[in-house]
């Protein structure tokens, strides 16, 4: 019983500071619209195949009698050079673009953070060894070690992901080390260590959860990076392969269509323009919120 | 200190500048003052202008280039259908085709300024044989080549084959300078050097872009009053970005657009689209060492499942014709009666039960040249269709190079399933066609069906066999084979491509000859 009492004094604070943190969040007026404009987008990623008016045209069927038809009733975004609407292949592939975005920055979480707890809280070699690690691939242009990867692996959405994915860890190894070399002199972490905690219980349990806030922010503006760099590997033929309606992979082939069906690159750009838009202003404004400099002044 | 240095070096730097454009503007000034401009004819595609530039062993998009640099000893003008002398100015055949005596143009001079004789034919006809690399294959008949005099030359064949035809190949029948070829090393060519006979010298080429040709002024056949000076070939990827260059007449003749495009271009002044016949055609290769493809059965399945009439109409915009056999309509050999598929879905269940094809297996891969946007819609449109009869299929669209390399994997499991194949003639000649795709093969070229019956091969071989006397027969047994190969289904035959070379108003002379698909004789062209 009288556990369980401290450990809801420990952790009262931290849902209190959560709340404040949603409120303050909600009270910035951009911010609401991004969040607001994320919610629909995951409502529109898992329900796609139902909302789609034309759902066989996403995968399965072409169309070819309806061939770049400018937009109409029938088809509100117009249709491809196969026919097929494009509406509907616009909202599918919000499911795909959200799904492989935040699945590729949920690898690189998954590698970076680790990987900078122990750098930034271990001994000096071991923190030299995976630092310059990081560096050699931090060393290359982002797309370029992508699109590198990429033409090895193959072509294909999965091969994308994981391309972008092994090239974007390093950051999140990074602010994490930084975070961590700071928190290493703090009085709860050596009061652990004096205790006899286990080197990885200290890494795991005091240092980075302690760290987490600038990774979330940095996290939910890459979400929207990483889908625009998906969308460029598509675009070069090394992501996603026809006839998934993935928005770079569309604009790719509309290339060929657009000085007589503008319809054919304009919505899924503006799909690409929006989604990545409003993941940037939501990492804008998490930042605001959990940096405590700007947070006072909210 | 240092920020007065560099503001130092910027004012040198910048006054370099300016004496720079001064000095090119007089140049420019002092050019136009004492000569007009130079007349340059661009032509842009989609590939690169050639792979390699050894005359012996480019075997894929360097014709145009070459057939402008080099030139054969005959030339075949398949719309006529008939031969016209180029290098030779004359040729008799005795013996029954086994012995051909061709007679060599006098008075024609190499781009390094060597004479043209009986000795630099020898040479060069046995320098692409000994290479034995792209398709030197088509001089297997011949066993020696002799200089009779200077201006003779006598080929002794092995079994009776039609020379003059092969004579005119798209490739590795040019002739090249002995003196220039023999002073340097075996790469030489390679590296990006030609001397030929042809009316444009090679002046630069930027490998993977750009080749740049000059009027050669001592061309044997002269120049008319107007002429091109400049023929540039130049690789731009984007179809609308080449669209619109020949809209403004920024470029004179370009390919490959999409039929959308050729479309809307047919009502512009400024531009002229040629439509004509081709020797070009498009069909799909079947992985037969690999299952399911090995049975015949799911191969007639496939065949059935096919959407020709949509892919014409569709995919080729309606600038083709469906395929009836192996060859297309504008080659000897090709026959009115052969069987056609049609697209037949139940039959195709039907015969995908009768083969035990399970519903499980694996995904298939189908490869085509990702800068062909028919053959993209062709794969969808196939892919959809086939996804009906309960076939699933991972499309890939690659660029040619590394399809190809794909295809010639050394493990059969690394290799795709189906391939999308675009064919044209290096001769005008049925065996050539169905030698290359479908005889087997050692080392596997371009029978990426990976195809192999003795039975078929000993038809082709003696169809050619015959063709030069009894040709009846040999249409007959050219017959034979493609009905072999219709049945088998190693590859489905889809569409007779037309050609549909466009130009500017201002591009005039140009003749189309199905031939030398895509080729530009540039010397026949001209200015207005």
């Amino acid at each position: 019983m009288n556990h369980q009492v401290i450990s809801w004094n420990a952790i009262a604070p931290r849902i209190k500071e959560f709340r404040e943190t949603v409120y303050l969040l909600k009270r910035n007026k951009l911010t609401r619209i991004a969040l607001l404009a994320i919610y629909a987008l995951i409502f529109i990623a898992i329900f796609a195949p139902w909302l789609a008016p034309h759902s066989t045209h996403i995968m399965m069927d072409t169309n070819p009698q309806d061939k770049l038809l400018a937009p109409c009733t029938q088809y509100l975004f117009g249709t491809d050079e196969l026919g097929r609407d494009i509406f509907s292949r616009v909202l599918y592939g919000t499911r795909i673009s959200l799904q492989t975005g935040l699945l590729a920055v949920g690898i690189s979480l998954l590698i970076g953070v680790p990987l900078g707890a122990i750098a930034g809280a271990s001994e000096w070699y071991v923190d030299e060894a995976i630092m310059r690690v990081t560096d050699i691939f931090l060393s290359f242009p982002g797309l370029l070690l992508a699109i590198a990867i990429a033409a090895i692996l193959g072509p294909s959405l999965q091969n994308a992901m994981l391309a972008i994915s092994i090239s974007w860890w390093p950051w999140y190894t990074r602010i994490v080390r930084g975070q961590a070399i700071s928190l290493r002199e703090r009085q709860f972490v050596k009061a652990a260590k004096a205790i006899g905690t286990p080197h990885y219980k200290i890494i795991f349990s005091h240092i980075i959860p302690n760290c987490i806030a600038p990774v979330i922010v940095q996290a939910s503006m890459d979400i929207g990076g990483v889908i625009l760099t998906i969308a460029a590997l598509s675009f070069l033929g090394l992501g996603a392969q026809p006839p998934t309606p993935e928005w770079g992979l569309m604009i790719s082939t509309s290339r060929t269509y657009f000085l007589s069906a503008w319809w054919y690159s304009f919505f899924p750009g503006m799909a690409i323009l929006i989604t990545v838009l409003v993941f940037n202003l939501l990492g804008d404004g998490l930042r605001e919120v959990l940096d405590p400099k700007t947070r006072k002044k909210q | 200190m240092r920020e007065k240095m560099l503001s130092n070096v910027k004012g040198i730097s910048s006054l370099f500048t300016i004496l720079a454009i001064a000095g090119l503007l007089v140049c420019f000034s002092v050019a136009a003052a004492t000569a007009a401009e130079p007349k340059v004819a661009l032509y842009i595609q989609d590939t690169e202008p050639i792979l390699d530039w050894d005359p012996s062993v480019e075997s894929g998009g360097g014709m145009l280039v070459l057939n402008n640099v080099y030139e054969t000893l005959l030339r075949y003008d398949a719309t006529q259908k008939k031969i016209i002398p180029l290098l030779a100015t004359s040729y008799t055949q005795s013996n029954y085709g086994m012995t051909w005596t061709f007679k060599i143009r006098k008075g024609v001079r190499f781009h390094d300024g060597s004479k043209l004789d009986a000795k630099a034919v020898k040479f060069s006809i046995e320098r692409t044989m000994k290479l034995g690399k792209g398709m030197s294959y088509i001089w297997a008949p011949v066993t020696k080549i002799t200089v009779v005099n200077k201006y003779t030359v006598k080929f002794d064949l092995e079994w009776p084959a039609p020379l003059d035809l092969i004579a005119t190949s798209n490739y590795a029948a040019f002739i090249m300078s002995p003196k220039a070829v023999k002073s340097h090393n075996q790469d030489w060519l390679s590296q990006g050097n030609a001397v030929g006979t042809g009316p444009y010298v090679l002046q630069k080429s930027t490998m993977g872009e750009e080749v740049i040709l000059r009027a050669f002024d001592d061309y044997w056949n002269g120049w008319g009053e107007k002429r091109y000076d400049f023929a540039v070939v130049k690789k731009i990827v984007e179809s609308s970005s080449r669209r619109q260059m020949i809209e403004k007449g920024d470029a004179s003749a370009t390919v490959y657009l999409p039929a959308e495009d050729l479309d809307q271009m047919k009502s512009n002044p400024n531009v002229i689209v040629n439509v004509g016949p081709s020797l070009e055609n498009t069909s799909i290769m079947f992985n037969t060492q690999r299952a399911p493809l090995d049975n015949k059965l799911v191969r007639q399945a496939f065949a059935y499942a096919f959407p020709y009439k949509k892919v014409v109409k569709y995919a080729a915009g309606g600038y083709a014709i469906k395929a009836r056999g192996a060859l297309p309509a504008q080659l000897w050999g090709h026959s009115k009666s052969l069987f056609q598929y049609s697209q037949d879905l139940e039959k195709a269940k039907q015969l995908l039960k009768q083969a035990n094809y399970s519903q499980n297996s694996r995904k298939l891969l189908f490869t085509y040249v990702s800068s062909m946007e028919a053959d993209k819609k062709m794969a969808e449109m196939y892919k959809s269709d086939l996804a009906k009869i309960g076939v699933e299929v991972e499309l890939r669209g690659m660029p040619w190079e590394s399809m190809w390399e794909l295809s010639k994997s050394r493990k059969v499991e690394d290799r795709q399933d189906i391939f999308a194949m675009l064919w044209w003639p290096d001769y005008c000649d049925p065996y050539s066609w169905l030698y290359n795709m479908f005889h087997s093969q050692k080392e596997i070229l371009y029978n990426l069906a990976y195809w192999s019956d003795p039975k078929f091969d000993k038809l082709i071989d003696d169809a050619n066999y015959e063709m030069m006397f009894k040709k009846k027969k040999s249409l007959a047994l050219y017959h034979e084979a493609q009905e072999m190969l219709l049945d088998e289904s190693p590859s489905i035959f889809v569409y007779d491509k037309k050609n549909t070379l466009v130009t500017h108003k201002s591009f005039k002379g140009f003749k189309d000859n199905p031939a030398y698909p895509n080729v530009v004789f540039f010397h026949e062209t001209y200015p207005e």
